[in-house]
């Protein structure tokens, strides 16, 4: 039987009748055409599919669609505009943090949130900070890198 | 040159250039579009009934009433034609691999039926409602009970499960056993993995009713052989499909096959005229996408005292699963590893058979290093025994082993053709950058936290960019021997490159550019590459085999030259000067001070041509196919070399230390190219490290998802360290050898000689892949204790 | 990959979580990270889903004199970042650190990872080495049960499927306790090979020690930790570990024994330094 949810989703108010074994990642591809947020596993080891929840990093493909019923729900998409954001897909960009691209919204989102949470990282947090991110193309040099120079980048621009 | 011509800001974006890439935009910014993010009116989801036993009869299929109409066996597609990948050589037994399983599976996760309906996970539904009744046959789950004497057939119209067996015999290696001071033998094995793309495979089909074809999406490194197979398998006329592939989250071999999937897809797509979507998941993907590796090598290194090779034995036997994947065959990865085995060492007598072994597993395909892999982890894993019996460095022995640069071009005893580079040099340059000595000195003082230090290093020659001679050689269905490419420029001046090859990570959207940069002056940002779909490019073989720079960026060079004659002509028309005063730069043709943009030249030749020269054709566009002047292959190379430390409380190892250094020839984008180096070495490491799909006895696949298969992450992998050397090829344009593979052949082998210098002084040696911590402790454990002490 | 279809119930309150899960079909739900993969993989079949997010009762810490009340929807992350009340010198917020991988930490929650029981999760270890209680809340109300006495073997507890655990009581550390962990994961983030927790007090006597991700229940070194509480050397405690784990009733292969013993002893050395 479906279940009537009602979230938000990069800042729209969103409401849907959902199965309840539907988890968030295809609600958002599936439903709301929203595919930035990438399937690489389904059993929360890959990363591919984190979005922010509630303002937290979480893998879309373990949480129930239902279970996110309330919830403000924030995709690489509804980044666009975030300044940080611009920062860092720069960074990844100048410091060639990504190949084939299907981890890089993943990779993103973590490095967003790990850099608010540590703004100065050195090379061994950044590590740890993206251990629960698979990347099968860079070897990670050039994600590691890239987030160095986002970390250097964004103190800068908060000191201007 | 002019102050107009110096101050162009799109210098240095040419051949060599490390240029940003044009490709990154989209997929940052989460737009790009992998298979899964397609849409369709209508679309069906697809799941596949896969077999949950490795070897059985079926004796009946039984479908729930309510689900008729939606399921679908190969009976349904009876008119598509089986995959067939025979190989030339002598002895060769072929076999059928059907879409969907006609009488008998033949590993676990063999497809049965097609399930379709709105939602994947109504389609799993109706999947797990389908009763099989099977009739269980012995599984034959290793390749040694497969080749067994009285072992039951994986096919039973075969003699035995031999797919087939080729040996290389040259020189007398009665001769090198009886003058050898040292003899060394060792048995080694490498697990069987699987790619891990990120992005998994996919198919959509659909008939596109406008133009009364087939449309099919594929995650696939070549669309256009697709084509051309999947054409022949339905029994399509090739102008009645179109194949694409869309943005491709990673490949590295996995893709680079004709699979079941596109063929059950694209037949029943056909048959119903409806669309339908194949999303391949994490678990499909483990267990049944075409796997890697699993070799077992018998070798025997016969020496001079001081280690110099005299001759080498070696007897390589690979788990080719159940069926021969198009076009390469089963017999790839074992014929590969022996015909390249002796790599960059001078050995003149050389005995190797390579045995390709049928047994009930998915099917064995090409994975990056494609039996490289396996021969590195072999010759020098060998090597390192040589010298240790020789009571020498191994570096020594191995640079002393090497090719010497003034025997350049140099044919090999398995007759590879070496076109250049200096190998001992590369050898020097990489043990240098490690500090040798000093890795030595810190062995001696011992460890603070008990952990032991060990080096190990490993060399590789890549053939790449090979074409006509070497695959007509191996004998394959299709000899990629070319590439193509059509240049064309817009109206208002912009170029677009259409071209055969695909692009999934590699960066070939901005290398190509750099190409035309080269040869037309024109902004790397101006150039758009188009790819990937047989609609829009011309036929050409795809990304693989480390050849698409070479390939294609030849193809772009030519095209782009003849080109840039064009232009010359057309703009010292409209300068009025002679064409031999004019150049090109920056977008622009340049007389002295004067010019005139891309813009107006393409202006002239689409819409005006009463302004072009009298006699020159209007338009500008040319198309060119590129041949490498030797189709033997362009040689790169290169030395890995790493310091580890192994815990011998736990077995864990920590690289400390990883240096490359490599020759590709002239590189287009170093940039690029490093970043390719270092991904390769972390796709090793996993190989050497983590990745392994182990099969129980009953033919049960015991890592089928990434809760217990394991790739590295960000604190697996150490910051490598790339030195670059540029020898450029003779053969090819600007001198480009490939590159793609080369990073993951050596780290199983370099990573497996550390650890056994480190384990030395306890009485250990490890000879497999990946070494576990589990491994690690076995080995530890069953050592006995009086040895540790006594072996200093 | 997807699920199975289930049912999903959305209980405001502890009496009506209780009332879902009378029947004995329906499932708690918490952070999902272990029990949403497995639905996607089809490998635990489930007729309900009863979600806790909803249950007040379940949520927040209470500090009080001699310890701490933990809720059961207790993210990984709070302990993490120190949003909860520390009664563990530290213990506790370092283990959490350790747990999968942020974005984890983010949704798993310390009641869920006790109540699934896998072994090689780094709550159960912890928990028993604390020797703190589990509240169990039933159809006849809330009953406490040594962490010791809760688990009874992989994925295995006194739980009954019409229960829930609440809380997790745990006792305060003296001053003179010392703690050491030592976690070995074959990468980082993934789930634990061996995993000791070791809590040392020779000023009290009392010391416990701790081995985990066992194809059993955690189990208790006593003998060991009385050495270790004795400052007993290395040498002679590492005897002590050898002899202890080969007189368990496990059944250790010799590289089971190596790793284990090599966890208990650094796990001791770091609580003593």
């Amino acid at each position: 039987m479906k279940l009537p949810i009602s979230l938000t989703v990069n800042g729209e108010r969103v409401e849907a009748l959902v199965e309840p074994r539907l988890h968030l990642a295809d609600f958002l591809r599936e439903h709301l055409r929203l595919t930035a947020t990438h399937l690489g596993c389904e059993h929360g080891v890959c990363g591919a599919c984190t979005v922010l929840v509630d303002g937290a990093p979480a893998r879309a493909c373990i949480l129930l669609a239902v279970a996110a019923d309330g919830a403000d729900i924030r995709t690489l998409e509804g980044l666009a505009d975030d300044p940080r954001m611009a920062v860092i897909k720069e960074s990844f960009h100048q410091k060639h943090g990504l190949q084939c691209g299907f981890c890089t919204p993943g990779m993103l989102i973590t490095t967003l949130d790990l850099l608010a949470r540590k703004p100065a990282p050195d090379a061994a947090e950044i590590r740890a900070g993206i251990s629960g991110n698979l990347c099968r193309c860079t070897g990670y040099q050039g994600i590691v890198r890239s987030i160095q120079h986002a970390a250097a980048a964004l103190e800068q621009a908060e000191e201007a | 040159m002019n102050a107009a011509a110096a101050a162009d800001p799109n210098t240095g974006q040419g051949v060599g250039a490390p240029v940003l890439r044009n490709e990154d935009r989209r997929f940052l910014d989460g737009k790009g579009e992998y298979l899964a993010d397609i849409q369709l009116p209508g679309l069906l989801e697809v799941a596949f009934l896969r077999s949950p036993l490795a070897h059985a009869r079926i004796r009946g299929i039984a479908i729930p009433e309510a689900h008729r109409g939606r399921v679908f066996l190969a009976s349904d597609i009876a008119f598509a034609q089986p995959i067939s990948a025979v190989g030339a050589a002598p002895g060769f037994k072929a076999s059928d691999y059907p879409a969907l399983a006609v009488e008998k599976v033949r590993f676990v996760g063999e497809m049965i039926a097609i399930c379709l309906a709105p939602t994947r996970a109504e389609a799993e539904d109706i999947a797990q409602s389908i009763q099989v009744d099977f009739e269980e046959l012995p599984p034959l789950w290793d390749m040694d009970v497969a080749l067994a004497p009285d072992a039951p057939r994986v096919h039973e119209h075969w003699a035995d499960n031999v797919v087939v067996e080729t040996r290389i015999a040259v020189g007398d290696l009665a001769a090198a056993e009886r003058d050898a001071a040292i003899t060394v033998h060792r048995t080694l094995a490498m697990g069987r993995h699987a790619g891990v793309s990120l992005e998994g495979r996919g198919v959509i089909a659909h008939h596109d009713r406008r133009m009364d074809e087939l449309v099919v999406y594929s995650s696939t490194q070549f669309p256009h052989v697709i084509r051309t197979i999947l054409a022949r398998a339905l029994g399509l006329a090739e102008s009645k499909l179109r194949v694409v592939a869309p943005d491709v989250g990673g490949g590295f071999g996995i893709k680079n096959n004709f699979n079941p999937e596109e063929l059950a897809v694209a037949a029943l797509a056909l048959k119903l005229g409806k669309p339908l979507r194949w999303v391949e998941d994490r678990r499909e993907h483990l267990v049944a996408s075409p796997h890697a590796r699993e070799h077992r090598y018998d070798l025997t290194a016969y020496a001079d005292a001081r280690g110099r090779l005299l001759g080498l034995k070696a007897r390589v036997r690979v788990d080719a699963g159940a069926y021969s994947v198009w076009p390469w065959t089963a017999a790839m990865e074992a014929g590969m590893s022996a015909g390249i085995m002796t790599g960059p060492y001078d050995i003149p007598v050389y005995d190797g058979t390579a045995v390709t072994v049928c047994t009930n597993k998915s099917p064995l395909g090409p994975y990056r290093g494609v039996g490289r892999t396996g021969a590195a982890f072999a010759i020098e894993t060998l090597i390192d025994a040589v010298a240790r019996a020789a009571g020498r460095e191994p570096a020594d022995v191995r640079i002393e082993n090497m090719v010497a640069p003034d025997a350049m071009p140099y044919r090999s005893v398995t007759g590879k053709l070496y076109d250049s580079g200096d190998y001992p040099e590369c050898a020097r340059r990489a043990v240098a950058a490690i500090d040798l000595a000093a890795v030595r000195a810190r062995q001696g003082r011992g460890e603070p936290d008990g952990r032991l230090i060990g080096f190990g290093m490993a060399s590789y020659t890549e053939q790449s960019a090979h074409g006509t001679a070497e695959w007509v050689a191996r004998g394959l269905p299709v000899v990629f021997g070319y590439e193509p490419a059509l240049a064309r420029f817009t109206p208002d001046g912009k170029l677009i490159l259409h071209v055969g090859i695909q692009n999934h990570g590699q960066g070939l959207e901005t290398t190509l550019a750099q190409v035309a940069h080269q040869e037309l002056g024109i902004p790397v940002a101006d150039v758009v590459v188009r790819h990937g779909d047989s609609s829009l490019s011309p036929y050409g073989m795809g990304t693989f085999a480390s050849r698409s720079m070479t390939m294609a960026g030849g193809a772009v060079s030519l095209a782009c030259a003849r080109m840039a004659e064009k232009i010359r002509r057309i703009g010292a028309h409209l300068l009025q000067a002679p064409r031999e005063a004019v150049r090109l730069a920056g977008g622009q043709v340049w007389f002295g001070e004067q010019f005139v943009s891309f813009a107006q030249i393409a202006d002239a030749a689409y819409l005006h041509p009463e302004r072009l020269p009298e006699g020159e054709d209007p338009a500008l566009e040319e198309s060119a196919v590129y041949q490498p002047g030797r189709s033997t292959g362009a040689f790169s190379y290169a030395t890995h070399a790493c310091t580890l430390a192994v815990d011998p409380g736990t077995g864990l190892i920590e690289i400390l230390d990883y240096v490359v250094c490599h020759d590709c020839g002239t590189m287009v984008n170093p940039l690029l190219v490093e970043a390719q180096v270092v991904g390769g070495v972390a796709q090793g490491l996993g190989t050497a490290l983590f990745e392994e799909i182990p099969y129980d006895e009953n033919g049960q696949p015991l890592a089928s998802t990434f809760l217990d298969y394991m790739i590295p992450g960000a604190c697996e992998v150490p910051d490598v360290r790339v030195l670059h050397m540029e020898t450029p090829s003779p053969h090819t344009r600007f001198g480009i050898k490939g590159m793609g593979e080369g990073g993951a052949i050596s780290p199983p082998a370099a990573v497996v000689n550390a650890l056994n210098d480190a384990l030395r002084r306890r009485g250990v040696e490890l000879a497999c892949t990946p070494v576990t911590p589990l491994r690690v402790r076995e080995a530890l454990a069953a050592a006995p204790r009086a040895k540790t002490e006594v072996v200093a | 990959m997807k699920p199975a279809p289930f049912a999903f119930h959305r209980p405001a309150s502890l009496a009506d979580a209780l009332a879902c899960l009378a029947t004995g079909e329906a499932r708690p739900l918490a952070g999902g990270q272990s029990l949403v993969p497995m639905l996607n993989l089809r490998l635990t079949p489930v007729d309900a889903l009863v979600e806790l997010r909803g249950v007040p009762e379940l949520a927040g810490a209470t500090e009080t004199p001699d310890g701490a009340v933990y809720g059961a929807l207790l993210t990984h992350a709070a302990f993490e970042d120190g949003q909860v009340p520390d009664v563990t010198r530290g213990l506790m917020r370092h283990v959490a650190g350790g747990i999968a991988y942020r974005a984890v930490r983010n949704r798993g929650t310390i009641g869920g990872a006790l109540a699934l029981a896998d072994p090689a999760a780094d709550w159960l270890t912890t928990v028993v080495a604390l020797d703190a209680e589990i509240g169990i809340a039933g159809a006849a109300g809330t009953r406490w049960v040594r962490a010791e006495d809760f688990v009874l073997g992989p994925y295995f507890t006194v739980l009954e499927p019409t229960e829930l655990l609440t809380a997790v009581r745990v006792r305060r550390l003296p001053q003179t306790t010392r703690w050491g962990v030592c976690k070995v994961a074959v990468k980082v983030g993934e789930y634990a090979e061996t995993l000791v927790v070791a809590l040392i007090d020779p000023a009290r006597g009392e010391s416990r020690v701790v081995l985990g991700a066992l194809d059993g229940a955690p189990l208790l070194l006593p003998a060991t930790a009385a050495a270790a509480g004795a400052g007993t050397a290395k040498a002679a405690l590492e005897q002590t570990v050898a002899v202890e784990l080969a007189g368990s009733d496990r059944d250790f292969t010799p590289a089971d024994l190596l790793l284990h013993a090599t966890a208990v002893t650094r796990a001791i050395a770091e609580a003593r330094s």
